[in-house]
Formats: structure tokens, C-alpha cells, sequence
């Protein structure tokens, strides 16, 4: 019952994640700062990660990338690696601070560090890719973005937690 | 806001405060630079790279025609078209199998610092000025 009820929660959140991913990619943010984004898709990895630790997390948030670049048609491709990038580096930062700093900061904080470090992931990554140092021109335009985006989404998930907490996920162990 | 302020530990407060610092500090700084060297704009140049190569250096002073400069890139996921007029370029089209079109959405540029930057095609633009002179003044 316990891994049914775990297996649900995860495809739920995957597919909540595939919404909001594809939601986000319908809204203009690139006139602000090009390659700006609201990082809505994160609410759920950083859900992920409280709900279900590292191995949870993790596949939530490959399974919603894989997903949505299969959708998309960008799997394998230079975007499909950017989203990788990103992600990963904010997963692993979120989850390191969650677990190991979560007395210091809240999910609030936790959640600008992974929008910093998604925007720094994806940066560093396309420098690679156009082998031209000026992109960083952008970096600091897109961290000052990452602090009110990076609130939102903080606040969304804090909010979505603990009425979670209260009447969906009675069942599943977490920390 | 009082509740959002309740829900921020001190730690939150401080990584904010440092990001907004930092970021403001870096965006700044650039501009600072711009405005001590000059406008030497007249004798910039438009910088075309694509795949890690310069394939094209456009004066500044060309694009002052009747009609807007088109110049075709070609690159991994097909040909972008880059249009330069008046002191300003832009990427006029990106290839339709770029699911972003971030170049496009970028519009124009007319100054040193910010870069078109089409990820997926490998292509970057940017403005170039020219070196700054120093009228005779010795440091």
C-alpha cells in the first residue's frame, strides 16, 4: 500500500511538472532578460525532493525532463542538454542545502539558491556550447531575476506543502 | 508581506540581500566602463561568430544605407538570418526548428555588452567599440 501510494505521488508530481513546464514555455519572460524563466517546473522538484529525499527527487526530475523534451521533440538536443544542466546542478544544490542547512534556510531560501545555481548550470553550459565568453553579460541580470522568481516559487511550494502534509501524504515517510 | 517577512530566517535574509548586492554590483560596473571610454561607436564594429568562429566584422558606419544589411549564417540546426541597419542589429529570423527562437525575442542591439545568442545554432552578435583613444592625454 505504502509503495503504491509513493509510486502515484511521484507520477502525479511528474505530470503536474510536464504542466507546468510546458506552461512556462507559453509565457514571454525572454524580452525581460533573454533566457529568463518564471522556474515554475522547480516547485515540483523542490516538492521532490522534501517528499521523497534524494532518490525521489532525482526521478522526478529526470523522468519530467526526459518527458518534456520527448514532447517537445528536443530530446538529445542542445536545449534537451541545457535543461539537463540547469536542473541538475539546482538539484543537487536545493537538495545539499535542504539536508544538510535545513535549520539555516527555509524552503524560501532554498528555493532562490536552486534558481541561482539553475541559471548558473545553463549559462556555463551554453558558454561551452558557443564558446563565447560574453554570455556572462547576462548572468547578473538573470541571478537579480532569480531572487523574485526564485521567492514565488519558494512561496508556491511552502504553501502546496503543508496542505499536502495535511491530507495526501499521510502515508508516505519523509523526513 | 508581514508573514512572508516571519517565514525568511536570518540565513534566507542574508542570501538575498548578498544576491541582490552582488548582481546589482555586476550590472552596474559594466556601465560605469562605457560611459569613461567614450563613444566610439561611430567606429564600431558588428561581430558575427558562429561555431566558435568569427565568419563576419561589420563596421558600424555600412549600416547607415537605405535598405537593411541581411546577412545569412548558416549553422548545426540550419540558417539564421542577422539584419543590421541604422547602427543597430538584431536576428531577424532563426531557423524554425530553434523551439525557443531566444535570438529572435532578444530584438535589437546598438551598444557593447549585451549579446544575440542563439544557443541551439551556435551563434553569437555583439558590438564591438572601437579602442579607446586618448587625445594626446599621457597617464
Amino acid at each position: 500500500m505504502e509503495r503504491t501510494r509513493k509510486i502515484v505521488l511521484i507520477s502525479l508530481l511528474v505530470s503536474l511538472g510536464l504542466i507546468l513546464h510546458f506552461v512556462e514555455a507559453m509565457l514571454p519572460m525572454a524580452f525581460i532578460v533573454p533566457g529568463a524563466k518564471l522556474g515554475l517546473a522547480n516547485i515540483v522538484s523542490l516538492m521532490g525532493i522534501v517528499l521523497f529525499g534524494f532518490q525521489g527527487g532525482f526521478l522526478i526530475l529526470m523522468m519530467r525532463i526526459i518527458l518534456a523534451s520527448l514532447m517537445a521533440g528536443t530530446l538529445m538536443t542542445i536545449n534537451f542538454y541545457l535543461s539537463i544542466a540547469g536542473g541538475l546542478l539546482s538539484f543537487l544544490f536545493m537538495y545539499g542545502a535542504y539536508y544538510y542547512l535545513g535549520k539555516r534556510f527555509s524552503l524560501l531560501g532554498i528555493s532562490i539558491l536552486g534558481a541561482v545555481f539553475h541559471n548558473l548550470g545553463q549559462i556555463v553550459t551554453a558558454y561551452y556550447i558557443i564558446a563565447n565568453p560574453g554570455i556572462f553579460y547576462y548572468l547578473p541580470y538573470l541571478i537579480l531575476l532569480a531572487v523574485p522568481t526564485g521567492l514565488g516559487v519558494g512561496l508556491v511550494t511552502y504553501y502546496t506543502l503543508s496542505y499536502l502534509n495535511r491530507y495526501f501524504v499521510k502515508g508516505v515517510e519523509h523526513v | 508581506m508581514d508573514k512572508l517577512w516571519n517565514l525568511l530566517t536570518l540565513y534566507d535574509k542574508i542570501l538575498i540581500v548578498l544576491l541582490l548586492l552582488g548582481s546589482v554590483f555586476f550590472i552596474v560596473l559594466p556601465l560605469i566602463g562605457l560611459t569613461t571610454e567614450g563613444n566610439n561607436l561611430i567606429d564600431g564594429e558588428i561581430v558575427i561568430q558562429s561555431s566558435g568562429i568569427i565568419q563576419a566584422r561589420i563596421p558600424l558606419s555600412d549600416t547607415y544605407g537605405d535598405k537593411a544589411l541581411r546577412i545569412e549564417i548558416a549553422g548545426p540546426i540550419g540558417t539564421s538570418i542577422v539584419e543590421a541597419f541604422q547602427g543597430r542589429v538584431r536576428m531577424f529570423e532563426a531557423p524554425e526548428s530553434d523551439p525557443e527562437k531566444i535570438c529572435e525575442k532578444t530584438g535589437w542591439i546598438d551598444q557593447p555588452g549585451p549579446m544575440i545568442i542563439c544557443v541551439p545554432n551556435q551563434i553569437s552578435i555583439w558590438i564591438e567599440a572601437a579602442e579607446p583613444e586618448f587625445d594626446g592625454v599621457s597617464w
